[in-house]
């Protein structure tokens, strides 16, 4: 689950991004609007935290060019202004949540967790397929009611695939979703996460289609 | 209604006006209505003269020797006496007689005065009291008639008479009163009017007072009261101002230190979580030089001028400083440019010495790794400088005007300070009777400068007294 971090203050983004990656995010993170409009659009994140006090291009700027492309990407603004005004103009511009700071890092996670269920287009907070229940909110998946012990890294692909259930999600995509910036290691490392998948939860479980990518199997 | 303050109708203007038009008012009644009460005396005295004139003709021409005649007459007299009493018609008592002496006819109560003495009004003693005694002579007889009044009874008479002459005086001085408290409190409504919207303003309601209907009189108050909210007004919303940025610049590192403080909290890795409490202590740190600073500000702000003023050579100053300051600084070069003369000012070194330490930490911030930051003393055109330079990117022009500006960051700048040093910098000058300025420089880089001008009226006796001999 790769999210872009918006924020200008050096100190502020390093607890923001320590505790988004306790989540298991991959974090990138912008200091100004002008690298934050470049990097919405070259990388596919699955969310966007957005400061508004930013140099060189304000934050509800970029929230509008974004709008204005047509993009549905999940963005939660956090920023010391904290009148009535400015959550009114944040939210009216395209934000989809408004947290001001100080703030609660178990409340961002848990409004994240949120805003990336819906978009998902679900209701529900656990994700099933096929007996596999995952609770995004305290990390936990089960197996048939078993409890499944997995590494953030298997965790954060199992969240990725089954959050895209009838999608076939190619080894870049799923890339994405596991790495930020600077992190990217070894080639094949997320087929050696797909094989433990397998192992824990059952070899049909994920399907490799030849030349594409992944996807889950019929929960059929 | 407000409370009652000790002496509160000393300083009413209503009820002094009440009192001094109400007792002029009333003084003036009462001196009219002695004069009337003598006037209408007087005249009743001299009424009743007439009558007792008139009557006494009246019984003269009666007079007669014919002792048939006079008994008639006194048998009439009798019968007529005392019809129809009234306090104006005192009784008459008489005497008819000759000019010898002798009487022919009294009343039964006349008093015994001899008919034969001077004609005309006297005055006598009978009954117990003084009489008034009017005796006339017939011009072609030898008959006189003497007629007498109580001086009691005339008096009262003519009292009666005054009474009723000064009564409605009387009945007019407290419709009077009443009208003048009704004229005084109509005059002075308009300022009751503007004393109950004072009053009942709350706090936050600064706006200026309506002047319309205020009479000609309070105007110039008015006016005064109004440039008065007017400033008010103006210090209550920089407060505000000041105080919502100082609120936002002090979230920034709260946020840091919540964030930091969770994330140690709930992280299981022991150097992350090493990590997170050494980012805290940097937001503590942080926002204590943030209130450190507003605190500053909040001392320097009020103050009118320098407290203990001293002579200060800005070279000796700026030496101290960077002496101080280089020792720290591993990524940058910092030089030192000094005026060989003493640049003396009259000023307070400790507050010049804050001024210098922030230039140099901007520039220090703002530069990338690498740039040489010059401290410099230098005398221009007669003035006297002391300046920061720097060679790095600059400051955008449009950004220049507003770095003094209360926690005004660049907008490209993606340093992170208080936004509180310029502005305390700038307070700072300002108690010096200096300037402070900001320039690129043609050659590339920045420089900040804390300008004594010669003209300054403030620092022209000192310098000219305390300038060296060039």
């Amino acid at each position: 689950m790769r999210i872009l971090l918006v924020e200008d203050d050096a100190m502020l983004a390093d607890g923001i991004r320590a505790g988004l990656k306790l989540a298991n995010y991959a974090v990138d993170w912008v200091r100004d609007g002008d690298a934050a409009r470049l990097a919405l659009l070259d990388h596919a994140y699955q969310a966007c935290v957005l400061d508004l006090g930013l140099p060189r291009r304000g934050g509800l700027s970029v929230l509008e060019e974004l709008r204005g492309r047509g993009s549905q990407l999940p963005v939660l603004i956090l920023t010391a202004r904290d009148t009535s005004a400015d959550k009114i103009a944040g939210l009216d511009a395209g934000a989809d949540d408004y947290l001001t700071k100080p703030f609660d890092l178990p409340e961002l996670q848990a409004r994240l967790r949120a805003l990336l269920r819906r978009a998902g287009g679900a209701a529900v907070p656990t994700l099933t397929h096929a007996g596999v229940v995952l609770d995004p909110a305290s990390k936990r998946v089960t197996h048939n009611g078993q409890p499944v012990t997995l590494s953030a890294r298997e965790y954060t692909l199992l969240h990725d695939l089954l959050r895209h259930k009838t999608h076939i999600r190619s080894r870049g995509q799923l890339e994405e979703s596991l790495y930020a910036w600077g992190e990217e290691t070894g080639s094949n490392t997320v087929e050696v996460y797909i094989h433990n998948l397998r192992r824990k939860l059952g070899a049909d479980f994920i399907r490799t289609i030849r030349g594409l990518g992944y996807q889950l199997r019929d929960s059929a | 209604m407000p409370t009652n303050l000790p002496g509160r109708h000393l300083q009413s203007l209503r009820w002094r006006l009440l009192r001094t038009v109400g007792l002029a008012a009333l003084l003036g009644l009462a001196v009219s209505t002695v004069l009337s009460y003598r006037q209408a005396q007087h005249e009743a005295e001299e009424l009743m003269d007439g009558h007792l004139a008139q009557s006494a003709r009246l019984l003269l021409a009666l007079a007669s020797d014919d002792p048939q005649q006079l008994a008639d007459l006194a048998t009439r007299l009798q019968t007529l006496d005392r019809v129809g009493s009234s306090p104006y018609d005192p009784p008459l008592e008489f005497q008819i007689g000759r000019s010898d002496g002798s009487v022919l006819l009294r009343s039964p109560h006349a008093p015994s005065a001899s008919l034969s003495g001077k004609t005309g009004y006297t005055a006598s003693e009978h009954d117990g009291g003084p009489w008034r005694l009017l005796t006339l002579a017939s011009t072609t007889g030898g008959y006189r008639v003497q007629i007498g009044q109580s001086i009691k009874l005339r008096d009262r008479a003519a009292l009666e008479v005054a009474r009723q002459a000064v009564l409605p005086n009387a009945l007019i001085s407290p419709l009077l009163l009443l009208l003048i408290y009704f004229s005084v409190r109509r005059g002075l409504k308009p300022l009751d009017d503007l004393a109950s919207d004072v009053a009942s303003r709350s706090p936050e309601n600064l706006e200026a007072l309506p002047g319309h209907g205020v009479p000609r009189e309070v105007q110039p108050l008015l006016s005064a009261l109004n440039r008065l909210l007017l400033r008010l007004r103006e210090a209550l919303n920089k407060e505000r101002r000041f105080t919502a940025d100082a609120a936002h610049e002090l979230r920034t590192p709260l946020a840091v230190i919540k964030v930091q403080a969770q994330v140690a909290q709930l992280s299981s890795d022991a150097a992350d979580r090493q990590h997170a409490l050494r980012q805290i202590l940097a937001g503590s740190d942080r926002a204590t030089r943030v209130v450190e600073q507003l605190l500053r500000l909040a001392r320097l702000d009020p103050l009118a001028g320098l407290p203990e003023p001293s002579d200060v050579d800005l070279g000796e100053l700026a030496q101290q400083v960077f002496s101080e300051v280089w020792p720290t600084v591993a990524t940058h070069a910092i030089q030192l440019q000094s005026d060989a003369s003493p640049l003396l000012v009259r000023g307070d070194a400790e507050l010049l010495q804050i001024v210098v330490r922030n230039l140099l930490d901007n520039a220090l911030r703002h530069t990338p790794p690498g740039s040489t930051i010059t401290v410099c003393t230098r005398r221009e055109h007669g003035d006297l400088l002391l300046a920061v330079a720097d060679d790095g990117p600059g400051v955008p022009p449009a950004d220049l005007p507003r770095l003094v500006e209360r926690f005004y960051r660049g907008h490209e700048t993606l340093a992170e300070g208080s936004g509180l040093g310029l502005a305390i910098s700038q307070r700072i000058a300002e108690l010096h009777d200096a300037s402070l300025e900001f320039a690129n420089l043609a050659g590339g880089g920045f420089e900040a400068r804390l300008r004594w001008r010669e003209s300054a009226p403030a620092a022209h006796d000192f310098h000219s007294a305390r300038r060296p001999i060039e």
